[in-house]
């Protein structure tokens, strides 16, 4: 990932991480699920693909992504002068972020309790 | 690891990973406290106890109920009315608390005939109340009392009532959380899917981890309608007793305090499929947001941006005037648990204060990730303090107000800093448009009040100007201020009523067009 790229995933990463709350659920694989559902439905929107929003969950999701979306497009003009392979390349770097804050570099003890 | 040690602590050095400073280039792999711990041994915490989190906290806000505590009447009286967890029916559930009054003789022959006596009491004293919550405390639980065959033998001779048992004595977790996750559990295991409300609604949702502090929830609830959503039970503001046995029929669970109810809406999502959406109802863009978000779900996103729109245009210029006056203020956010997250970053960007210091007296590590992503580099995090380690904090970093409850607020006034009680608000509600609005006037009032310089003068030593007049807030605050923008752009103080709840109660809402079932 390039040097702008970086800078562009930190700042996405510092929206992410002071508006949100999804991405701190209680336990380790309900943060996977939730990271991995609603950034990539985030990517799709961004991306003008279709998105899955059968399921409740999905749907969840989904509605996440699309505040999300809106408010990176707001917040970072940047994001709709990128070409669609670009954005992909940028949200799947989002997303490695998001994971090691959240889930493998995480200093939180009860995030691998068996149960909730 | 940036660990701070207070000077008061050095004895207790197991204190040190409970304090962390957010540094500049801190994030949460290398910056965040221990939490929901045992309180260390010779630190006086200021915690409360699990059966205190149970009862006050998450049972005592159900409003047709009879809240019977099992144990000596300190339990329940010494810890009454913490909250402000008012109802619209008269505050029954506020207005009285029950106990079945253990005594020495109950420790040694049992107290089980004692509580029967006490159940079938409350039950004839007040004969409309069917329902009724018995909370366990340390006593009973230690000598084995068996509460649930007392509720059950009741219950048999009793056919009309129905009795929820909670067995969360104070003992039962390291803090007033430790409660919350019993009560949650007890009653999605022994309530949820016992009873079936009528859904007068397409659109059906649980609205969870919400108390009705001073109207919060009247207020959130209000939004909801306006959209044509069913509000199908509050767990547990305002919250009935039968329509929380209904939860299992919502198709969405909206959470708002996440801390003290996350366990309930994951069970849900659990046994009944139910899903999670996570909410902020306090300023304008996270409310704004959290409303979208249940308004796309259902396909209501035109309702939601309608009700953010009218909403926003009344209250914006008079949070204004208050964000213009406040900026650069330094607080303290000192709260039990959820707010410290759902504050952190949001009084800071929509009313320019300067978070210099965040604590938890219960919450776990995920509410410290919380409030240390959301504040700002520079804040002093700190687990489960002490009072000492209070003082010591507000004295190096001297902060013009706290928000806090009213044991550490009460410390704070001594050292002449004001504090906000962010459990049981000053003059409430705090959520909603408006509510933000309210709690900006307070912070105002706090750190402007003529009173608090006053006290400041010593009148046997000071010298005392007799020629001049008492200082007015306004004219303390706006000498930093640059008066033509303020009027240019329409900025003005609160001008709601005292009371902006009980209005709500008698709202009728229209029918929503696209619905297949009217709305009352």
């Amino acid at each position: 990932m390039d040097d702008i790229i970086q800078e562009q995933v930190e700042q996405l990463v510092d929206y992410i991480m002071k508006w949100c709350l999804w991405q701190f659920n209680s336990r380790a694989w309900d943060r996977e699920d939730q990271n991995e559902g609603i950034l990539m439905k985030t990517m799709q929107i961004l991306c003008d693909e279709p998105v899955e929003r059968e399921t409740p969950s999905d749907k969840c999701y989904w509605v996440e992504a699309v505040i999300l979306a809106r408010d990176f497009k707001d917040n970072y003009p940047w994001l709709s002068k990128m070409e669609k392979n670009e954005i992909k390349i940028l949200m799947k770097g989002l997303k490695e972020q998001i994971d090691y804050l959240t889930i493998t570099g995480s200093l939180n003890k009860e995030l691998t309790n068996p149960v909730y | 690891m940036p660990y701070h040690t207070f000077k008061c602590s050095e004895c207790i050095p197991e204190r040190k990973k409970h304090v962390v400073v957010k540094g500049e280039d801190e994030d949460l792999t290398s910056c965040l406290p221990l939490g929901y711990l045992k309180t260390i041994p010779g630190t006086i915490s200021e915690r409360g106890c699990a059966f205190c989190g149970a009862k006050h906290v998450i049972g005592t806000p159900m409003k047709d109920v009879i809240h019977l505590c099992h144990g000596p009447v300190g339990c329940t009286y010494d810890t009454w009315q913490t909250k402000r967890y008012i109802s619209d029916n008269d505050n029954f559930q506020f207005k009285y608390t029950f106990a079945s009054d253990m005594k020495e003789k109950h420790i040694v022959f049992g107290a089980e005939n004692l509580l029967k006596q006490n159940i079938i009491e409350a039950f004839k004293a007040f004969p409309e109340i069917k329902r009724m919550t018995i909370y366990q405390t340390c006593a009973p639980a230690l000598i084995g009392d068996d509460i649930d065959a007392v509720a059950k033998e009741v219950m048999d001779t009793m056919p009309d009532v129905d009795i929820f048992v909670c067995n969360s004595p104070g003992f039962a977790g390291p803090s007033q959380s430790g409660g919350h996750h019993l009560i949650n559990i007890a009653w999605i295991n022994q309530k949820v899917g016992t009873f079936e409300p009528k859904i007068t609604s397409d659109y059906v949702i649980n609205y969870v981890g919400e108390y009705n502090i001073q109207g919060d929830q009247e207020v959130m609830v209000d939004y909801f309608k306006r959209m044509g959503i069913q509000v199908l039970s509050t767990f547990t503001g305002n919250g009935s007793y039968d329509e929380l046995r209904g939860m299992h029929l919502a198709q969405l669970n909206v959470l708002e305090c996440a801390r003290s109810a996350e366990y309930i809406c994951n069970e849900l999502r659990k046994r009944y499929g139910t899903p999670r959406l996570d909410i902020d109802g306090f300023g304008f863009k996270p409310l704004s947001e959290s409303l979208l978000k249940v308004g796309l779900f259902f396909g209501l996103e035109k309702e939601a941006q309608a009700i953010i729109d009218e909403e926003t245009a009344r209250w914006k210029p008079e949070l204004d005037w208050y964000a213009r006056r406040l900026k650069g203020v330094k607080v303290c956010l000192w709260p039990g648990g959820s707010k410290l997250w759902h504050w952190a970053h949001v009084i800071h960007e929509e009313m320019g204060v300067d978070v210099v210091s965040l604590y938890t007296k219960f919450g776990h590590q995920g509410d410290m990730e919380k409030g240390i992503a959301r504040c700002e580099a520079g804040a002093l995090a700190i687990d489960d303090p002490n009072e000492l380690e209070g003082i010591e904090a507000m004295k190096k970093l001297k902060p013009d107000v706290i928000f806090t409850g009213v044991r550490p607020g009460e410390v704070a006034k001594k050292l002449r800093v004001q504090y906000i009680n962010a459990h049981a608000y000053h003059n409430g509600p705090y959520k909603g448009f408006e509510g933000w609005v309210r709690f900006a006037r307070d912070i105002y009032n706090a750190v402007y009040s003529p009173i608090h310089q006053l006290s400041g003068l010593d009148i046997s030593k000071d010298e005392i100007d007799t020629d001049k007049g008492f200082m007015t807030r306004q004219m303390i605050s706006d000498v930093k201020i640059d008066k033509e923008a303020a009027i240019v752009s329409g900025e003005r103080q609160y001008t709601g009523d005292y009371d902006c709840v009980s209005k709500l109660r008698d709202k009728k809402y229209p029918k929503i067009e696209k619905q297949s079932l009217s709305i009352e």
